[in-house]
């Protein structure tokens, strides 16, 4: 982890920012709450909560105006693949980039 | 050429502020009634636009994050969500009345009745989201819009009284059987539209469409320093028509096909062709903007990923709010309401967004995290928190003056 040491504020740096495919771009939800390690002195952050996924710690790679992440088997995109597969599929063109 | 094809991102965006259907009989009204006695709220609106537009195309270029990422930012979550729905009413309300706009153009134009073409229209709006680029869209909208300056062509054809017309404009008041509670209605009106929310939401989304970076500033600017006063100098000219046509005669307007026919007047067939297909342009480009301003909104505010710049598929929930948007667009105007009466109501809803969205705009753009050298300058601070200051009195002041002059009659 290359962040420790940084200090932020868990409500101006962290809550509500942009979760964003360290690899690909795609944008993956919003940090809906944060999880601190308080034994720790200072706090450490623990993980990340978008919506019912937890991300650890470890999976952060960058933390800007938006929050770079790892995200592998984490299924941050469970809602978009619902209605991608049920509506969004079936309509031609879906798969095609716009001219 | 080359030039305005740069800028069609802030010209598309300024129509949808300055002369979308609901403004276009707005200004047509006003002209009617009041002369060019409003013409500095125009002016107005106009400099508060490019001042909070310029900031968050900046805070686009330099960030790469788009306004209502701001908003939930800067809000958090429940004040944000308050702010989401009273904006997206506010757009939503604007794509109802667009789609109903884009109809009656074909009315005027066809002589067949609108709700007939209206479907026709909503699913037009849907496939050139769907698979039309942004940035066509962009240019061909933007510049089609940009048709209406034949009202700039037909006042002159017209060959007003100028000297009146600058009498009327250096003298903001009401005149006659008006009152000051219907001249400060439109008043209000008028500077809400020039400075309606979906134009930031829209303008920052599209920076991001268009993948600005710091490199692109200036393109920024130009887009704002030219798509606004554009957008403002249509606005004028449209008031103006009206007050040089119907204003002696005691004409109130209150139809499209009212607020056109000083082109005919002056201009004949060819006047009126230009100015339908400058309407259709203008209400089919404010309702791709409402539309995409819909999936920007919600989409920014649950962090899912939007944008025209990836596949349909990628971005589904964006796509499928926008579908939803359209189909409740269709349903709605069934109901036979007057699209023009639409925009009257989203007032309602715009008071309490404007504060909401503008506030944290502001607040970013002298963040030191998100714009390093790029903040705000002290001069640029004192002109916006002026500007906050008169939307925060709109706001409060709309929807009483609304129900005193029963919506500015």
């Amino acid at each position: 982890m290359t962040m420790s040491g940084r200090v932020l504020h868990a409500q101006l740096h962290l809550l509500d920012r942009q979760l964003i495919d360290h690899q690909t771009g795609r944008l993956l939800g919003k940090v809906d709450d944060v999880e601190l390690d308080m034994e720790a002195d200072p706090p450490q952050l623990t993980a990340l909560i978008s919506g019912r996924v937890r991300i650890p710690a470890v999976r952060i790679t960058e933390i800007d105006t938006a929050i770079k992440i790892t995200p592998h088997d984490l299924d941050l995109r469970e809602g978009d693949d619902w209605i991608e597969q049920h509506i969004i599929d079936k309509i031609p063109g879906a798969g095609n980039a716009p001219k | 050429v080359k030039k305005l094809l740069g800028v069609t991102l802030g010209i598309l965006t300024a129509i949808g502020g300055f002369v979308d259907i609901g403004d276009l009989v707005t200004n047509a009204l006003v002209g009617s009634r009041f002369g060019l006695r409003l013409a500095w709220i125009v002016v107005l609106g106009v400099i508060g636009i490019c001042v909070y537009a310029e900031m968050s195309g900046r805070v686009v270029a330099i960030s790469g994050r788009p306004v209502f990422d701001l908003i939930r930012e800067r809000l958090g979550r429940r004040t944000g969500l308050f702010a989401l729905i009273a904006s997206f009413l506010v757009t939503l309300l604007t794509l109802i009345a667009e789609i109903g706009g884009v109809a009656l153009a074909f009315e005027l134009a066809s002589g067949v009745n609108y709700l007939l073409w209206m479907p026709l229209a909503a699913f037009a709006v849907w496939l050139v989201i769907w698979r039309v680029k942004f940035s066509s869209l962009e240019t061909v909208f933007g510049l089609l819009g940009l048709l209406l300056i034949v009202f700039a062509v037909a006042l002159w054809k017209l060959s007003p009284d100028w000297g009146q017309l600058l009498n009327q404009a250096t003298n903001p008041h009401p005149t006659g059987h008006e009152s000051w509670a219907t001249y400060a209605y439109y008043a209000i009106a008028l500077f809400g539209a020039a400075m309606t929310p979906y134009e930031v939401f829209f303008f920052s989304s599209g920076g991001v469409e268009e993948k600005w970076t710091s490199k692109d500033l200036v393109t920024t600017r130009s887009n704002v320093f030219i798509g606004f006063p554009l957008g403002g100098l249509l606005s004028l000219s449209i008031a103006a028509c009206a007050a040089v046509l119907y204003l002696p005669a005691g004409i109130k307007v209150d139809t499209l096909g009212q607020v056109t026919l000083p082109t005919a007047v002056a201009l004949g067939k060819v006047g009126l062709a230009i100015v339908l297909i400058g309407v259709f342009a203008a209400t089919f480009g404010a309702a791709l903007e409402t539309a995409l301003s819909c999936g920007y909104t919600i989409g920014q505010y649950f962090g899912w990923q939007w944008g025209k710049f990836v596949r349909p598929r990628e971005a589904s929930r964006f796509h499928v709010v926008m579908m939803i948007c359209l189909a409740l667009s269709i349903l709605t105007l069934l109901t036979a309401v007057d699209p023009v009466k639409v925009t009257e109501y989203s007032v309602v809803f715009a008071a309490m967004a404007l504060p909401l969205t503008y506030l944290p705009i502001l607040i970013i753009a002298n963040d030191p995290d998100y714009m390093g050298d790029h903040k705000n300058g002290a001069v640029l601070n004192f002109v916006a928190l002026i500007y906050l200051g008169l939307l925060l009195v709109a706001s409060i002041a709309a929807i009483p003056l609304m129900i005193i002059t029963r919506a500015g009659q």
